[in-house]
């Protein structure tokens, strides 16, 4: 698992790093990737804790991040 | 017995080095990215890998100490994107809300019921993980309803909830025999805290004229 993770981690990383058609969502989901290696590597040392919060302030992270990306492409 | 010990020592410090090797790498990928783009909301995205990235590191550690550590971080980090992106939306001027904003069916409909689930389970696991899912209940109901009048209460609680923090400090310190009342009202003070900031942010999609937050 840990390797999976470190996998999708420099995987996500990568292509979050140079997105193929450089748009601010597609960089968005790129890095939703890389934080799924971050999950499955505290699967994988048992950090119950610190995943559960990372999912909830991930999401408002991505919250915050598109409400400025709407306000970005409406002007 | 001392062997078999000495294995499995072994076995974790190469499999801990082989993966501090790679997070390395991806943090040198990272850090050049953001290098070199030029474009400021690129960057700001580019950020969020960077922390994630660094979280690796910590989490690589695998101990208590590292749940420790990660959790302050990831609060600080979510205090910093709303602060940079406000930064953003002032510098560029950005102030008018967007028109199209998205509005499906669901949002009329359930925002109650799921408000009423998540905060329930979250009083259910309470403290800091449990403030967290009870607020994000609450920031989905702000959200679809829209509310400013209800700020003044969700600042009483902010307030109520440092009480809380104080007197549980204060029980620690002077009678430790209570520690027990004391770790509890450290957890609801702290489920109070988490709750109450982020609602704000529910709050903060509203009416764009006024400052929000």
């Amino acid at each position: 698992m840990l390797v999976l993770g470190l996998g999708i981690l420099f995987i996500g990383g990568f292509s979050s790093a140079f997105p193929q058609p450089k748009t601010y969502i597609n960089r968005i989901i790129n890095i939703e990737i890389t934080s799924f290696g971050l999950l499955l590597v505290m699967l994988y040392y048992n950090e119950t804790l610190a995943l559960v919060t990372f999912i909830a302030v991930t999401v408002i992270t991505t919250f915050v991040l598109v409400r400025v990306i709407e306000r970005r492409e409406a002007a | 017995m001392m062997m078999l010990f000495d294995m499995i020592v072994y076995d974790l410090s190469a499999e801990y080095e082989a993966a501090l090797i790679i997070t390395l790498l991806c943090i040198i990928i990272s850090f050049w990215a953001v290098m070199r783009e030029r474009e400021d909301l690129h960057r700001l995205i580019l950020t969020e890998l960077v922390e994630i990235m660094c979280l690796v590191i910590i989490a690589l550690v695998a101990t208590d100490l590292a749940e420790a550590l990660i959790l302050p971080g990831l609060v600080v980090g979510i205090a910093e994107f709303l602060a940079l992106s406000e930064l953003y939306i002032e510098k560029e001027g950005l102030r008018k809300a967007p028109e199209n904003v998205l509005h499906i069916e669901v949002m009329d409909s359930a925002p109650g019921i799921i408000a009423v689930i998540f905060v329930i389970y979250g009083i259910i696991l309470s403290g800091f993980t449990g403030g967290a899912v009870a607020g994000l209940g609450l920031l989905f109901y702000f959200m679809c309803r829209g509310s400013s009048e209800k700020r003044e209460i969700i600042e009483t609680v902010s307030g109520y909830a440092w009480a809380c923090w104080v007197v549980a400090f204060i029980v620690f310190m002077a009678v430790p025999q209570y520690w027990f009342f004391g770790v509890i009202i450290a957890g609801a003070g702290i489920f109070a805290k988490v709750v109450a900031k982020m609602s704000l942010i529910g709050t903060m999609n509203g009416d764009g004229g006024e400052g929000d937050v």
